[in-house]
């Protein structure tokens, strides 16, 4: 299945990259454009949250909008009718978002450290951050794409879960700057704590509270798991 | 037809409705033996696509059993979807893929051998007269080639079932007859084959039995020769009415009449033949008409006559099916 969604986006896979190295590395350095000066503390913050924004993007906007187009097209069932475990079919689009996406990472850490001239600290916890990032952006995505069954309203959910993302989670700039109600919701969503793991991976001493930032990114993978689970064996 | 034998598909008193009240289906019973090909009939709405995605483990019948063999399909989705090979009315999602890729994809997919799937897959391209595509992308082909391509898809590694909604869309003449013949090849490998179609006159060559679901009711079912054997003895006198004109007031020898389009089909015993010709001439020469046909009347007529639609009847599948 691997196979077949690599020639499935072929086309599409270098646009997808590119749109996310535009996304993390742009914003990066938009941000600093726009300031001019950026505080070391806040270019931190940015550089780090940046890359963040490429692997939840990779996971919550394509698989709705594939999905949505293939309910349009007719071919969704199709698809859903082929012998594949569903299990399978979503460690195959993992795998994809991971390829999509890791470039953009990589492109924007680098990017952004040249341009704030900034040292990360790299250490092996960056491994299981990523992949968990990446896993639980994934699953939303998947629990959108076959949950919700209007292809439009699948696709309005996932874009403006990528505002929420930009503008009000504390992804790219520290929570503290949220309104304090804003910021206790924020405890309980995945955006800011999938940016407080992968930030305490590359960083020292920035990030806190990371254990419960991966208990309520875990306990977002799994329940969005469950619901991928609910609505593709739901049968009407 | 064998009894409980390995393969046989049975479709028992499934019946569907929706969470709306909408009966899609109601109390379906058929059977479909290897190697046969079974065709399903209906007018749009009819349910025949409702009843397609509850066998293949998309939907679940209200009440009623479906079984392959010894496998009840209703309780396992999963081993429908591995014994039962879809090729859906929508055009299969190949845009990225070149033809023959997708074709070993699929095969591969669904569980076929490297070098049996790109074997068989030649075969097929071959057979189906597509080889100068082979190594187009899906986005190139046109929509008859796209369809053959997932006709191959689907195909290649066929499972015991093989359900094919309205293959032949799309296809040119020529190489529609090729792919009657793959749909005859694959009963003789001991597949069963289940042909959702509107395309009445083809099926009639190509079904060895087949049934009319209209209403979401099995309306009728039997071979071909005996859909039509109501029929026997009767003709077909068709009139194409001129554009402007009504149609002309029916004859007493008409024995039922379809108006579809400017296309006036009547039957009539064939003793009426000459008074029917003459009937028909006279339409002409008054400009109401602009020809006439007379001749044996088929599996169309049949099937018009099963399916004459109620007034106050409505879509139930809503999805072309």
């Amino acid at each position: 299945m691997v196979a077949w969604d690599f020639a499935d986006l072929r086309l599409h896979l270098p646009v997808l990259s590119a749109v996310l190295v535009l996304q993390g590395a742009g914003f990066a350095l938009g941000i600093g454009l726009l300031l001019g000066t950026v505080p070391e503390t806040a270019a931190v913050f940015l550089v780090t949250g940046a890359p963040v924004m490429n692997l939840i993007t990779a996971g919550l906007i394509f698989e709705p909008q594939l999905v949505a187009q293939q309910r349009v097209r007719g071919s969704y069932e199709f698809l859903q009718a082929l012998p594949v475990p569903r299990s399978a079919a979503a460690v195959a689009w993992y795998t994809v978002a991971l390829v999509t996406a890791m470039p953009a990472v990589a492109l924007t850490l680098v990017t952004g450290a040249a341009r704030y001239h900034m040292n990360l600290t790299v250490t092996p916890l960056v491994v299981p951050a990523v992949l968990l990032t990446c896993l639980t952006g994934v699953l939303l995505g998947l629990a959108i794409a076959h949950g919700v069954t209007v292809p439009m309203v699948a696709e309005l959910l996932s874009t403006t879960l990528i505002f929420v993302m930009f503008g009000f989670s504390p992804v790219a700039f520290p929570a503290a700057q949220l309104p304090g109600w804003l910021a206790a919701v924020n405890q309980w969503l995945p955006f800011g704590s999938m940016a407080t793991i992968v930030r305490a991976a590359l960083t020292s001493g920035v990030a806190s509270g990371v254990p419960r930032a991966y208990l309520v990114v875990a306990a977002w993978a799994v329940g969005s798991a469950l619901v991928v689970a609910w609505a593709q064996g739901r049968r009407g | 037809m064998d009894g409980d034998g390995v393969g046989l598909f049975r479709a028992d008193g499934v019946t569907k409705v929706y969470a709306n009240g909408i009966r899609a289906n109601d109390g379906i019973s058929l059977r479909v033996a290897p190697g046969e090909v079974y065709g399903l009939l209906g007018p749009n709405g009819a349910g025949k696509t409702t009843l397609v995605k509850q066998i293949i483990g998309l939907l679940k019948p209200t009440s009623g059993r479906i079984t392959l063999g010894t496998c009840d399909l209703v309780a396992d989705p999963a081993a429908a979807r591995q014994l039962c090979s879809y090729l859906p009315q929508a055009q299969v999602p190949i845009d990225s893929f070149r033809a023959r890729e997708a074709i070993v994809l699929c095969g591969r997919v669904r569980g076929g051998g490297g070098a049996a799937v790109r074997r068989r897959a030649e075969e097929l391209i071959e057979a189906l007269d597509i080889g100068e595509w082979r190594d187009k992308r899906g986005i190139a082909l046109s929509g008859g080639v796209k369809r053959l391509v997932g006709f191959a898809m689907v195909t290649v590694c066929p499972g015991r079932l093989v359900i094919l909604d309205e293959p032949t869309n799309d296809v040119d003449p020529l190489r529609r007859r090729l792919l009657w013949n793959q749909v005859r090849r694959l009963g003789d490998q001991g597949a069963a084959v289940l042909l959702v179609t509107h395309n009445v006159l083809e099926a009639e060559k190509a079904v060895d039995r087949l049934a009319v679901i209209d209403g979401g009711r099995l309306v009728a079912e039997g071979t071909p020769s005996a859909m039509k054997s109501h029929d026997r003895g009767r003709l077909r006198l068709q009139l194409m009415i001129a554009p402007g004109r009504d149609a002309p007031g029916l004859p007493p020898f008409a024995l039922r009449s379809t108006l579809v389009g400017h296309n006036l089909m009547t039957v009539i015993a064939e003793g009426d033949a000459a008074v029917g010709i003459k009937w028909a001439e006279q339409v002409i020469a008054d400009g109401a008409a602009e020809e006439y046909a007379l001749s044996a009347t088929s599996l169309e007529d049949a099937y018009i006559d099963l399916t004459r639609r109620r007034p106050g009847d409505g879509d139930l599948d809503g999805d072309g099916g």
